[in-house]
């Protein structure tokens, strides 16, 4: 549906600039997608890995088997970016209490990138980062929140 | 004039009942208003005015305690300035007052004020202390606040926890995006003042002893690390100076070192540090998380939490990290242990399974454990000088965070008024 619409909106302001260019602009290529350099490699990272977020259990870094295969399709893309410069964002979720969630948030980010490195990625691409508690995906103390914030993200820095 | 004590011994008759069953240990101690040798003047500013003031906050410190029930200030209790040390006991005796509270401000040719305080025991006449400040004019709460300290160790033989401050982290804006700023306020809430802009995340201010700093967790330039402030010249810097990550800093009771978590791949160790820099010394090894230190009064000791186990447990070590000691059992998980400024209590946070988390106390070797909150988000307990009470924060309902100080005798929690939303308390010693 957003596509559809991004055409149209194209396709208007070709018209509309026909009325004030000369034509050998106006038949110029359409101009590149909206997503360009390193938004453009996220939301193809994101499409082709499946999700750049990958989810713990309560006050664990075990890699789940969903978690795995996640990983090893963020990996098989990383693996053709080594230009890349990558972080990985450990969070926790409310029920920690403060200090110990900024350590399960260190070692969730720790527990992903030292996957991606055994699935091949370089160790030098890939740095950590813990939030803690903070920063939390979704509000509430409802356990599906809960389980929703227990993640590390794999961020595209540039 | 004879008629006139009637209203207050109808006030005391309604009240005291009350106050004895929710606190069967609460005296009652008599604060008629302080007086002044100078001339009646009583504009804003004089000695009368002052002292009325300072006989209204003496109470109101008092009044928050569980230990004593205060009674005044009273307009028509005054007495002269030679009286302030030689109180009519048998008249405070009558309205059931096991302690008298007099005082005098008076002006000074400098400018300044002196304000001083005595404390008796109404029933055997006799004086249990005094103490006495010259101050500056817009000083004179905190020598009220020593005095509310003085009756208070004079009546329970514990530190008064009035001249304090609290450190805590102001929290605004929209849940997933909130600003943090650390913010520091008077043990009572007043005098409220803003450390950190709010353009970084910060997390776990703690005061030194005597709140000339303070240390705490910031998000700045990457990794969550160390900082200290120093809170009169505003003076701030990492405590380790590279981009490891740090954070769970405490002051040693001599302000001289700071404990503190630095994680190391997926382990995270505690660490101990010159707190005005220089070496920095391992003190724990294991595979897990350890993290929360905080030393005993005595500085020989050091509480922490660590998952070792394979859930969050207390520990006790020495503080060269030798002697590692586990002291909590209980099910579910132990956190964020704080040793209480006498030594007898560590205070912690425990999650119950089912239970939500709840602020709790035990002996340092494990026994006695007692909960005194019930949860269900509570956590971040830290000790008022008196080793009395705790202040702690509470996530509401809708997961907004609020600051609440318990009694260790009982007794509901009760809010601490903050201008924003407030977590992650910490409470000073009593300051010089």
């Amino acid at each position: 549906m957003r596509r559809f619409l991004l055409v149209l909106g194209l396709a208007a302001s070709a018209a509309s600039a026909q009325l004030r260019v000369p034509p050998i602009l106006a038949r110029r290529p359409p101009p590149a997608p909206v997503l360009v350099g390193i938004d453009a490699l996220r939301a193809e990272f994101t499409a082709q890995s499946g999700s750049a977020i990958v989810y713990f259990g309560g006050d664990s870094a075990v890699l789940t088997a969903p978690a795995k295969a996640t990983l090893a399709a963020q990996a098989q893309w990383l693996r053709r970016h080594p230009e890349l410069v990558v972080q990985i964002e450990g969070y926790a979720d409310a029920s920690d209490t403060r200090d110990h969630a900024l350590a399960v948030g260190a070692r969730r980010a720790e527990e992903v990138r030292n996957y991606l490195v055994l699935l091949g990625v370089p160790a030098a691409q890939l740095s950590t980062l813990s939030w803690g508690k903070e920063r939390p995906a979704v509000m509430g103390t409802a356990p599906e929140a809960l389980a929703l914030n227990r993640r590390a993200v794999t961020v595209l820095v540039r | 004039m004879t008629a006139r004590p009637l209203p207050l011994l109808l006030l005391l008759l309604t009240c005291l009942p009350a106050a004895a069953a929710a606190q069967e240990t609460a005296a009652v101690i008599a604060i008629p208003p302080l007086t002044t040798p100078d001339e009646k003047k009583t504009g804003a500013g004089s000695p009368a005015a002052v002292a009325w003031q300072a006989s209204q906050l003496i109470a109101s410190d008092l009044r928050s305690t569980a230990e004593l029930v205060p009674i005044g200030p009273n307009q028509k209790d005054y007495y002269s300035y030679p009286e302030v040390t030689a109180p009519t006991f048998s008249r405070w005796r009558t309205l059931g007052a096991k302690f008298v509270l007099t005082g005098f401000v008076r002006s000074r040719p400098d400018g300044r004020m002196t304000v001083g305080c005595y404390v008796y025991d109404a029933v055997k006449g006799t004086e249990l202390g005094r103490t006495g400040f010259v101050v500056a004019a817009d000083e004179w709460r905190r020598a009220a606040h020593k005095c509310s300290g003085l009756a208070y160790t004079a009546a329970t033989g514990a530190p008064g926890m009035f001249d304090t401050r609290i450190a805590y982290v102001a929290e605004s804006g929209p849940a997933n995006a909130r600003v943090k700023r650390i913010a520091v306020m008077d043990g009572d809430g007043t005098n409220q003042s803003f450390v950190t802009a709010g353009d970084t995340l910060v997390l776990t201010p703690r005061l030194s002893p005597k709140a000339e700093s303070v240390a705490y967790v910031s998000f700045g330039g990457g990794q969550p690390h160390v900082r200290i402030a120093d809170l009169g010249s505003g003076e701030q810097r990492p405590l380790v100076p590279n981009g490891t990550m740090s954070f769970a800093p405490r002051f040693s009771p001599d302000g001289r070192r700071i404990v503190f978590s630095m994680q190391a791949g997926a382990n995270t160790d505690i660490y101990v540090a010159q707190s005005d820099g220089g070496a920095v010394q391992r003190l724990t090894a294991s595979p897990g998380i350890d993290t929360s230190p905080a030393f005993a009064p005595d500085g020989n000791r050091i509480v922490f939490e660590s998952d070792r186990s394979g859930t969050q447990q207390l520990y006790v070590m020495n503080a060269d990290g030798t002697d590692q000691r586990r002291i909590s059992f209980g099910g579910g998980w132990y956190a964020a242990p704080e040793w209480s400024p006498d030594g007898e209590w560590i205070a912690f946070a425990r999650r119950i399974p089912g239970g939500g988390s709840r602020i709790g106390i035990m002996k340092p070797d494990g026994s006695g454990e007692k909960l005194l909150t019930a949860g269900p988000s509570d956590e971040g307990p830290s000790w008022a000088a008196s080793s009395r009470e705790l202040v702690f924060q509470r996530a509401g309902p809708d997961g907004r965070n609020a600051l609440y100080r318990v009694s260790l005798s009982g007794g509901e929690p009760r809010k601490t008024v903050t201008a924003q939303d407030a977590s992650d308390p910490d409470w000073s010693g009593v300051l010089d």
